[in-house]
């Protein structure tokens, strides 16, 4: 999940456009990590030795690798562990922005360190989803005024990222919540969250044309319309999402949640008179908002 | 009695995974297939075909599947309902084990434990 992250991080740092981003989300699928960039992020090669590297390969008909390994910058060893290892998303997305010009590799060097350390990640926390580290970042990605119970919305939210991913795709880009009073979409998929304590709200809204693309990336059928199979389709993505959440709250903390059976609200304002964010999700097909009220 | 001679029926409210359950067990080959769409047209459906195997979500409109599966084996003690829903919270698997189902599957489902309870049911365990 830290490749989503990243990529929001590039956006808001200016770096790329949205439509930059986009398109990389989109082509990274087809994009084979080079040597240079995994060096660049293990830290064992410098943006301009890769430079000098991919210049002395342009007349010289010889391996990345081993004209790295010549010049001495790195051994055959850490070669042969870089290009052993699988790697991760946002290595995958960085090389996609360097193949489609839109970052150097200085640039790309500079951003992932800056990155790093902002967030305090080292190597070891982006080698895998580990919880506490991606829960800081979600957290304070989201952080938001006035929402009473921090903690349960960042599980909320880690989850449905981790939910898009398995169900929907990684080809997204996480934007910044905002404290809204109403959501006006063509379409909005709602679902109540009820418990001892809290009358929550969730929604899944959207333009049209984004979402029956929703619909059929989590049906995995082809859809044209957005008729009832498509909001039963989105429906029951937030349904089961939200499942998830109210069993996870039951097993960790014994609460006992229930969900009522969704409302499907077609070009109409819903208004809100609780906190309630407004959480974007970019995706390559377009912006899926989602609603979180007094969950 | 074989897959081929089953009759199964799916309750769920939403149209997709009526579809997405359906569209598997029917490759599977089982004889018949119904559907219901809320817990009072299950327990009417039920009554009606008698299927020998019940996949029943819990959040539904105008009956939840929970108060459907009291009435199906108040019908009929020996009706094999699964249940199958987003919400498996303690109390939902209390109630529905209560209410005399016999299994529970946290949605996602996979087409292998689908396909585990109908050879189960068609074993006659």
């Amino acid at each position: 999940m830290f490749a989503q992250f990243f990529g929001s991080y590039l956006l808001n740092e200016g770096l790329v456009t949205r439509q930059q981003l986009a398109k990389a989300l989109d082509d990274k699928k087809n994009t084979k990590t080079r040597l240079g960039v995994l060096a660049i992020n293990a830290g064992y090669m410098t943006a301009g030795q890769v430079e000098f590297i991919h210049q002395v390969q342009s007349t010289v008909d010889k391996r990345i690798g081993d004209i790295a390994v010549e010049m001495g910058f790195v051994t055959k060893d850490q070669v042969e562990e870089l290009l052993s290892k699988q790697p991760q998303d946002y290595l995958v997305l960085g090389q996609t922005l360097v193949n489609n010009n839109v970052l150097t590799n200085a640039q790309f060097e500079k951003a992932l360190g800056d990155y790093k350390s902002c967030n305090s990640l080292s190597e070891d926390d982006l080698n895998g989803d580990k919880t506490d580290k991606l829960d800081k970042i979600i957290a304070d990605f989201y952080k938001v005024e006035g929402t009473a119970d921090t903690a349960r919305y960042t599980t909320y939210l880690t989850l449905l990222l981790k939910n898009l991913i398995r169900f929907v795709g990684d080809d997204f880009t996480p934007l910044s919540a905002s404290v809204v009073s109403d959501a006006n979409y063509e379409n909005t998929v709602g679902q109540k969250i009820k418990s001892d304590n809290t009358d929550g709200y969730t929604a899944i809204c959207c333009d049209t044309d984004i979402y029956i693309k929703f619909a059929e990336r989590f049906s995995e059928e082809k859809l044209d319309t957005a008729d009832d199979f498509v909001n039963a389709t989105v429906g029951e993505f937030l349904n089961l999402h939200n499942g998830l959440f109210i069993v996870n709250q039951s097993n960790e903390f014994g609460e006992e949640m229930t969900l009522e059976p969704q409302e499907f609200v077609y070009k109409t304002a819903v208004s809100f008179d609780k906190t309630t964010i407004d959480v974007p999700v970019a995706f390559s097909f377009g912006t899926v908002h989602f609603i979180i009220s007094n969950i | 009695m074989t897959i081929n001679e089953m009759s199964v029926m799916i309750c769920d409210d939403s149209m997709f995974a009526r579809k997405k359950l359906k569209d598997y067990i029917l490759s599977l080959g089982v004889a018949a297939c119904y559907e219901a769409a809320d817990g009072e047209q299950a327990v009417d459906n039920y009554k009606e075909y008698k299927p020998d195997i019940v996949f029943m979500d819990i959040v539904m409109p105008k009956k939840t599947g929970i108060e459907a599966v009291k009435e199906i084996i108040e019908f009929d003690a020996n009706a094999k309902i699964v249940m199958a829903s987003s919400v498996g919270t303690q109390n939902h698997l209390k109630d529905a084990i209560n209410a005399g189902a016999f299994e529970f599957l946290q949605k996602p489902i996979s087409n292998d434990q689908v396909l585990k309870l109908i050879e189960m049911v068609a074993k006659g365990v």
